[in-house]
């Protein structure tokens, strides 16, 4: 009873084995994932919501170990709610992030998680911070996540153009999840997406027969060629 | 002033400090032949997280209370518990005024139903040929 290995309790726990993104474009923030929680190679939930509410413009994605996220994006929702109070206004993007990177750095040897945290706040308008297992903080214009990211470096490096529009960021994200979700294992199911900009969050759903298809293949039954041979020979004169 | 979620993992490690004797070695004449078991620090990695767990969410709340409003208030927080204790309660054991500071007004815990008891020491031994078992007793013919 006594020697119980505590890393072997979190070898078995339910993972985000994910995809998830947000992208920063001129009015907001973009953030998007997929919907897939695994348990091993069991899906525990197939339409997980990945995108969770820290403040009414502050949103994160989350990846890695549910119970570490969930733990962690509570805590952070608790203290932004008090923050708020005491400073008279909405906390800034920068803030959550720094409170992010300081409990996943500060607790790096229990901890599994992955986040990428993102909002519209006044000072800085839209922001993305990717804060990756570890805990170190990155602020870019867009950020990619989980482990079906590693599949679409490529497809985000080439596609990716500075002063993008609503719509186009939002292809851009679709795409991009619609890639990484056929080629990753541990992700699937809907793509789910935020847009947050100064007025308003909307949320946006993609169901799974409607992603964005890409490169299927060809069919190799069936749809070879229908004759057996071409038109333009004649049939060959047998003598009755 | 760390924001430690969960309590840390005692490193693994062993001290012959308790036991000993003028030379700084293990004192054999006192406390016997000398067993490693006896010596490590922290037996098992759950029963020191469970027996740190409330004290780890304490401090993580008040060291955020402090990263908001300033030291004042986990001072406040901590100075009200302790006025609370102060003059202990004549005529049992149960504190209203620490339960409602600590959040445990509301909630029933095991620890109110077995009120300090263990679970061990109210099971009292009982013959079986007391007479509320209803078996006569056996007298020799």
């Amino acid at each position: 009873m006594d020697r119980i290995d505590m890393n072997r309790l979190k070898s078995g726990e339910v993972n985000l084995g994910t995809s998830i993104m947000a992208v920063q474009f001129d009015g907001g923030v973009i953030i998007g994932a997929d919907s897939r929680t695994t348990t091993g190679s069991y899906i525990a939930n197939r339409v997980t919501d990945k995108l969770t509410h820290v403040h009414d413009r502050i949103y994160c994605c989350r990846s890695g170990s549910a119970a570490d996220t969930q733990a962690v994006a509570d805590i952070v929702h608790y203290y932004l709610q008090m923050h708020a109070q005491t400073s008279g206004g909405p906390p800034t993007v920068h803030v959550a992030a720094s409170l992010f990177q300081r409990l996943c750095y500060e607790n790096k040897d229990a901890l599994s998680a992955g986040i990428i945290v993102a909002g519209w706040d006044k000072e800085k308008g839209p922001s993305v911070y990717n804060i990756p297992v570890g805990g170190g903080l990155f602020k870019q214009p867009w950020a990619i996540g989980g482990s079906g990211s590693t599949y679409v470096y490529g497809y985000c490096d080439a596609t990716f153009k500075e002063g993008w529009g609503r719509d186009e960021t939002i292809e851009f994200v679709k795409n991009t999840l619609a890639l990484a979700m056929s080629r990753d294992g541990s992700s699937g199911g809907v793509i789910r997406m935020c847009v947050i900009t100064e007025d308003s969050v909307e949320r946006l759903f993609v169901p799974g027969d409607q992603l964005p298809k890409f490169w299927q293949g060809k069919e190799v039954l069936g749809d070879g060629p229908k004759k057996a041979y071409p038109e333009s020979e004649v049939a060959m004169a047998v003598e009755a | 002033m760390a924001l430690r979620v969960v309590p840390a993992q005692a490193s693994k490690s062993a001290s012959v400090q308790d036991t000993a004797g003028t030379f700084g070695l293990h004192n054999t004449l006192q406390y016997g032949p000398r067993t490693i078991a006896a010596e490590i620090k922290s037996q098992s990695s759950l029963k020191d997280r469970l027996e740190n767990w409330e004290e780890t969410q304490d401090n993580l709340k008040l060291n955020l209370q402090r990263n908001v409003h300033g030291i004042h208030l986990p001072m406040r927080t901590l100075m009200e518990r302790k006025l609370v204790t102060m003059h202990p309660n004549i005529l049992g054991t149960s504190n209203l005024h620490l339960d409602i500071l600590m959040g445990r007004d509301e909630t029933i815990e095991p620890a109110d139903v077995f009120l300090g008891k263990s679970y061990f020491s109210s099971l009292r031994f009982v013959p079986y040929t007391s007479p509320q078992f209803g078996i006569p007793p056996i007298v020799a013919p």
